[in-house]
């Protein structure tokens, strides 16, 4: 306890040093603009931002990013109430009530519930990051092999059955990530699969590259292609958060933040479905429900707390499984790679203190972006009318920049503009993003794991299914895939006593 | 999301894709699964180096053409049972506008694909803003075009520059 108490001052010591603050303060900036900006993701934010720290210390740049993700999910709002656009896919639930709010003449207000729910969402979420992450750190140092291939699996299943509302094309999105990850020379035996003799695909297909091109490429691509946006509420009251509305509500911030970090630690799910369901969730408790969708308070706090407490519960299976609970965490994990750290369990032994680093760095972006709340109402109103003519081509600039920059290579250029039209195209035929990604970042853990558990067991496949964590997770894998059958789902459900 | 009470605002966006659509994914996803299975099939096993072949490097992509090539057959036979086989007509799902789509693509892999390693990365970038600008806005209010076309110069070259200063001078790093 003394330890973990030592290590929360050493982490707020350590992350509050030299310029840092200078640092958060810009980076949660570059956030809430991105998120705020219709187009433009928490994940492309994240994954374009990963480039400019290649020349930072990985503490600063990890504060960076950070302050990013935090400020990126919040951002969203702001379109969200204003133009009823969510300007990332977390904050859809929040214009059901956001925007009738402005609409209402009450902007103001609903900026003040949605600053307030998405500071104390991720302070909710860092508070259970700091209890359980550093204990659940060290009960991950007793997965082997065939635990950590349960744990890759059972996050592209459940990834693949809940982030898009089609569990068969998720699957398939999944699968297609791990396979683009196999691409290039593996391990073992440094073979070059799938690379025709090209030296450039023997390398594989980088990361950033593939990630800048799903989600920046793919994003300009589908913004120039649709209806360009219209309309925002001028007139703009108190954004400052009244205390009655917090009071009042306590209990569903609680539920949404519970809910919301719940949500983020479960690998592949995301921002987006913390919303929904803290929103539902708040729709089925509450005394008001007529008032839902028409401007409820209730609802936009539980949307906003619930999107905010699933950023550090997506940062959870990153520090100690190695396993990302959002895309945005995924691009976050794949920087942290990049700098040298080794999310997992082992950071647990190697690294305990950055684990309480990451908490003061979420702490720190938290209260920047509440300053950023309260001062930051019209400059944003300024910004979310840049027309996309204009905004577009300049974003696709920075995804250039982004995708060389890691290795120079202009191959990396050709890789993103593929995987941007690809994912594109898939997006178009409405095959969830988040798995894929998830099956990229996973690909190299499952195919190690894999491979090694097979070989420390010379070809038996029982330990994968006959050890006692393997059993489990094994288990909740197949239970997350059979649930995923609309049938068998169905039958389950009949089943189910009816209450009364 | 079949939990969820609240409706998206945004269901016409997130309609689902048609069955003739679906049909055709499953139909190159399984090609693609195969080919994978194929190309996995053919890798070496190195048998004397492992002595057992479990590292075989075609295991695992072996394992996911499988998956990909069933899944998709299962996608297949949910559209051909949703209709995908009788339905004729147009086999993409989305909305908007495909012009304005191919130009924004057109542009991107010239800039990308072209210009970029062959031309200064400022001048390539600086171009490409203002043609892009230029292009989207060529049809908004004629009176203005000679206007906007000076702001998108404007822009471009601010966008070209600003780039090469902050990435190469601030952030240190190497520009295409």
């Amino acid at each position: 306890m003394l330890d973990a108490l030592n290590n929360l001052v050493g982490g707020f010591a350590h992350v509050l040093s030299g310029g840092a603050v200078f640092h958060a303060f810009w980076a949660t900036l570059v956030g809430i603009i991105v998120g705020a900006l219709p187009g433009l993701t928490a994940t492309m934010g994240v994954a374009l931002l990963t480039t400019l720290t290649f020349g930072m210390g990985h503490d600063v740049a990890m504060l960076v990013l950070v302050c990013v993700y935090v400020g990126a999910i919040y951002g969203g709002s702001r379109s969200a109430i204003l133009l009823n656009i969510p300007g990332t896919p977390a904050s859809a639930a929040s214009t059901l009530d956001g925007f009738p709010l402005a609409r209402q003449g009450l902007a103001g207000r609903a900026m003040g519930i949605s600053t307030s729910g998405s500071w104390l969402g991720t302070l909710f979420g860092t508070m259970i990051l700091a209890l359980f992450a550093p204990s659940f750190g060290e009960f991950a140092l007793q997965f082997g092999s065939y635990e950590m291939f349960w744990v890759a699996m059972f996050g592209i299943v459940i990834a693949g059955s809940l982030s898009g509302g089609d569990p068969l094309k998720g699957y398939i999105a999944g699968f297609l990530g791990l396979f683009v990850a196999t691409i290039g020379q593996e391990t073992n035996h440094a073979y070059a699969r799938f690379a025709f003799g090209n030296a450039d695909l023997a390398g594989g297909l980088g990361l950033l590259p593939v990630l800048v091109g799903v989600f920046g490429v793919a994003e300009v691509l589908s913004s120039m292609r649709g209806q360009a946006v219209k309309a925002v509420a001028s007139k703009i009251d108190s954004v400052i958060p009244r205390i009655a509305d917090v009071t009042k509500h306590w209990k569903t911030i609680l539920r949404s933040g519970a809910l919301g970090t719940f949500i983020g630690a479960m690998p592949g799910l995301g921002e987006d479905i913390a919303a929904w369901t803290s929103y539902a969730a708040a729709k089925r408790a509450s005394k008001e429900r007529e008032k839902f969708g028409k401007g409820s308070i209730e609802g936009l706090m539980a949307a906003e707390t619930g999107e905010s407490a699933c950023v550090p519960g997506a940062i959870i299976p990153v520090l100690t499984l190695a396993v990302p609970g959002s895309a945005p965490a995924a691009v976050l994990m794949a920087a942290m790679m990049i700098h040298g750290l080794n999310p997992g369990p082992m950071l647990a032994i190697t690294a305990p203190e950055f684990i309480y680093q990451i908490v003061a760095m979420l702490v720190v972006a938290d209260m920047v972006k509440m300053v950023y709340g309260l001062v930051l109402v019209r400059p944003l109103l300024w910004i979310l009318l840049i027309p996309r003519e204009r905004l577009m081509p300049i974003v696709f600039v920075l995804c250039t920049v982004g995708a060389f920059a890691i290795t120079s290579r202009l191959f990396d250029i050709w890789v993103m503009l593929g995987a941007g039209l690809v994912g594109f195209i898939l997006r178009e035929l409405r095959f969830p993003m988040a798995p894929l990604v998830l099956g990229i970042v996973l690909g190299d853990l499952l195919d190690k794991n894999l491979l090694r558990g097979l070989v420390l067991s010379g070809g038996d496949v029982t330990p994968f299914f006959t050890r006692p964590i393997s059993m489990g997770l094994c288990g909740l894998t197949l239970l997350a895939a059979l649930w995923s059958i609309p049938g068998l789902a169905n039958l389950l459900r009949r089943r189910k006593p009816s209450p009364g | 999301m079949s939990e969820v009470e609240a409706e998206s605002p945004f269901d016409g966006e997130k309609a689902p894709a048609s069955p003739r659509a679906d049909l055709i994914t499953a139909a190159v996803l399984f090609t693609l699964g195969v080919a994978i299975v194929q190309q996995a099939i053919a890798m070496p096993r190195f048998v004397e180096q492992s002595g057992t072949g479990l590292t075989a490097p075609g295991i695992v992509p072996g394992f996911y053409g499988v998956m990909i090539a069933l899944l998709s057959l299962g996608l297949g036979l949910r559209a051909v049972g949703r209709g995908g086989w009788a339905v004729q007509g147009v086999a993409t799902a989305g909305t908007g506008d495909g012009r304005r789509l191919a130009i924004a693509a057109l542009l991107g892999v010239l800039y990308s694909g072209v210009l970029v390693g062959r031309v200064p990365f400022w001048a390539a970038s600086a171009l490409f803003v203002f043609a892009f600008t230029t292009v989207f806005e060529w049809d908004q209010a004629p009176e203005r075009r000679l206007r906007r076309i000076a702001e998108a110069a404007t822009i471009g070259l601010a966008t070209g520059i600003t780039v090469m200063l902050v990435f190469e001078n601030l952030f240190l790093l190497r520009l295409p």
